[in-house]
């Protein structure tokens, strides 16, 4: 039988749509608080692009959005979500709220079932009851309220440290004692900076900087122990509501 | 479906003060399907030296016997016990011999060094399927469970740990990391190796 | 020789069997998808052009290229311009494919015409509006599975500010105070790193013009598709300026002494 695949198959190099640019993000709910991170080295291969590009968008006052995979499905998915948000803006006079952007989300990223957004996306804020939250995504849309969520190029490491430090896996507590639901603030950035300093440490595609959104409850302010890094307040639409904050520093040089 | 990823299976090598730690899942697998929860994947060589074996199963079992046989011919010869850094050499050349037909094992070894003073200083090392050594300070992660181990491990280690905190620390990443991954788990045996004594422990694990 | 004359005048794949010496069944396919359909999309790049480079320094932004078009690996058009002023502010430089170029010039020089000379409204496009028009077009262009076969470096200066980035043939963007396309992501963007990286606000123009040319020479030693001539455009406050064509100085004199590489017939 001579190969006949040529004829059959005309030989014709495919465009490839997408692209994968590293990094990675993480968020992590607490009672009256989310904390959203995110790398900002964005790869393509071997190469760095930049060593300054956000993964992590402030939405509204109490809506968080991270985004990973594909970078221009990523940077064209938080331009749409942003105009969806200002529309509902404009037609109820408030922002939306964060259960009804997650849905928002979700609605958004199966329309594009057959051409998927390749992106990963991690949505975190707080909740109308005061409580954080974090809704994680898949690219065409499943997704579940969760109180943590590591995803992109290191959440194979990141998400099994984040399961023995925040849920407190194969771990017993003490006798008559048991295991917090939520942790406080300051505990909670800790274990974000260990994680992406351990994937700094052990993902090539992972480092830069890292950027910290911290989305605060109504009525909360910030720990002592925050405070002292610096945070800086990102400007609210009403002053008496949620308030976000980004902390930012450099990821390991070498 | 990956020659290296069929049975499934992970090991780890943490090093501490005085004193290492190895330790492993149980799991034996056909691809997806579980076949076994009591497949060992470390062997004590010497007194100080155990060596885990990851990959392919009938792999693990020819080399624990072909390494057996070689450090017996060693101690005849020598009429000595193998030191760590000697083996891991051992381990290195015989697999490179099979350069172009490799076994399909990645090992890691954990074991005390004699020092010249006397003492014993800890050792540890791993080798990829053609014998290219990796001596770390610090650990050494193998298997289907290897990124998470990476990540979990660089996450809790930290230098000087004592034999119970390296218990600790070794057994915790070892689990965290295995109930992310499919093909590794079902329960896990650690092995912390003192100047004095061996200890054995045999860990549960989730079975969901 | 080609004995299919639809063959003739393309560009040959280098993975095809262009001199037919394979059994008669397995040739002459290799442009029969170029009529079978209505439409064709999916192409590949005919004409290109290799890396641009871009860089930061004190007074804007300085971008070069070289001004070779080669038609695979053919030299074909030793003076081809890949560094284009858009409106008062901007300097687009390309590399990939010169007539999907051509064609983003056309389409840029016709935004400037409705949204500057036309609307005469007061606002004038700077590179920050050019990127992101020039960015919509590639994405929207990759989504409908028909790009638009390109690397383009955007600089310019408006407002005081310094503007420089990146799109390509996904719309995939980013910023950085150096980028390279082509080859110069390997080869030329770890030396600018090394030489502008912290020095953004310090680099006079001379210096900045040493490094290019620098990064252009190695270029132009290892790049088999490149050429010793080449352009240079400032973005400054001043405005853009765009050099006329210029000539790499280089030396070969070290070639005498490596076997198979200068004359010696030993």
């Amino acid at each position: 039988m001579p190969d006949m695949s040529a004829i059959v198959n005309p030989q014709q190099r495919q465009f490839n749509p997408y692209a994968e640019n590293g990094g990675t993000i993480l968020a992590i709910a607490g009672a009256d608080f989310t904390v959203i991170a995110g790398d900002t080295r964005q790869s393509e291969g071997y190469s760095i692009q930049t060593r300054y590009a956000p993964k992590v968008f402030h939405l509204t006052d109490r809506a968080v959005l991270a985004v990973n995979g594909f970078a221009a499905d990523g940077n064209m998915f938080v331009k749409k979500v942003k105009q969806r948000l200002e529309w509902y803006r404009h037609a109820h006079a408030k922002d939306m709220p964060l259960r009804a952007i997650a849905r928002l989300i979700q609605t958004m990223l199966y329309a594009q079932r057959f051409f998927p957004y390749y992106v990963y996306n991690i949505l975190g804020g707080i909740e109308e009851d005061g409580t954080g939250a974090v809704y994680s995504f898949d690219p065409v849309g499943s997704y579940e309220r969760e109180a943590c969520r590591a995803a992109g190029a290191a959440q194979s490491l990141v998400q099994p440290f984040l399961d023995n430090q925040i849920y407190f896996k194969n771990q017993t507590p003490a006798q008559g004692s048991s295991h917090p639901a939520h942790l406080p603030l300051p505990d909670v950035l800790s274990i974000v900076i260990d994680s992406f300093t351990s994937a700094t440490e052990r993902h090539i595609e992972v480092g830069d900087g890292l950027e910290m959104y911290i989305v605060l409850a109504k009525g909360r302010t910030l720990p002592d122990a925050v405070t002292t890094l610096r945070p800086q307040e990102l400007p609210s639409s009403a002053g008496d509501g949620e308030r976000v904050f980004v902390l930012k520093r450099d990821l390991k040089k070498d | 479906m990956s020659i290296m990823e069929h049975n499934g299976g992970s090991v780890i090598a943490m090093a501490g003060k005085d004193c290492v730690a190895i330790a492993s899942d149980l799991r034996l697998g056909a691809g997806a399907m579980t076949v076994a929860l009591n497949f060992e994947k470390i062997f004590p060589v010497t007194d100080r030296i155990y060596m885990g074996l990851t990959g392919l199963a009938t792999d693990i079992i020819t080399l624990r016997d072909r390494f057996r046989y070689l450090v017996n011919m060693f101690t005849i010869k020598e009429s000595r016990a193998i030191e760590p850094s000697t083996y891991a050499h051992l381990v290195s050349s015989t697999l490179y011999s099979r350069r172009f037909g490799p076994y399909f094992t990645e090992p890691v070894l954990a074991g005390l060094e004699r020092t010249p003073s006397g003492g014993f200083k800890p050792y540890i090392a791993g080798a990829d399927l053609i014998g290219c050594l990796n001596f770390a300070e610090d650990f050494i992660v193998a298997g289907t469970a290897s990124d998470k181990l990476f990540g979990v491990a660089e996450g809790l280690w930290e230098p000087d740990l004592g034999p119970e905190d390296l218990f600790e620390t070794i057994s915790q990443t070892l689990l965290n990391a295995v109930d992310r991954d499919a093909y590794s788990g079902w329960g896990a045996i650690v092995y912390i190796i003192t100047p004095e004594k061996v200890i054995t422990r045999t860990l549960k694990g989730r079975m969901d | 020789m080609d004995h299919f004359p639809t063959n003739w005048g393309r560009p040959k794949y280098d993975g095809f069997d262009t001199n037919a010496t394979y059994p008669f069944h397995d040739h002459g396919h290799n442009q029969s998808a170029a009529f079978a359909g209505a439409t064709q999309h999916t192409q590949q790049p005919i004409v290109t052009g290799t890396s641009v480079l871009a860089i930061k320094y004190k007074d804007g932004i300085m971008m070069a290229a070289d001004n070779l078009a080669s038609y695979g690996s053919l030299a074909r058009f030793k003076g081809v311009q890949r560094l284009h002023p858009i409106g008062d502010y901007t300097v687009v430089g390309a590399s990939g494919d010169m007539s999907d170029f051509q064609y983003l010039q056309h389409v840029l020089d016709g935004l400037v015409i409705s949204e500057e000379i036309n609307a005469q409204d007061g606002h004038t496009l700077g590179p920050a509006e050019i990127h992101e028009y020039l960015s919509q077009v590639m994405y929207s262009r990759r989504s409908k599975m028909n790009p638009l076969w390109n690397s383009l470096l955007v600089g310019g200066v408006k407002d005081g500010q310094r503007f420089l980035a990146y799109v390509d043939l996904l719309g995939v963007t980013y910023f950085a105070s150096t980028l390279a396309t082509g080859y110069g992501a390997y080869i030329a963007q770890p030396l600018l790193r090394k030489a502008v990286e912290g020095r953004e606000n310090t680099l006079t123009e001379p210096e900045a013009r040493g490094i290019l040319e620098e990064a252009l020479r190695v270029l132009f030693y290892r790049d088999a598709r490149s050429i010793n001539q080449y352009q240079i455009a400032t973005i400054t406050a001043n405005g853009v300026d765009i050099s006329g064509s210029l000539k790499l100085e280089t030396a070969w004199g070290f070639a005498e002494g490596i076997r198979g590489y200068g004359s010696q017939t030993q």
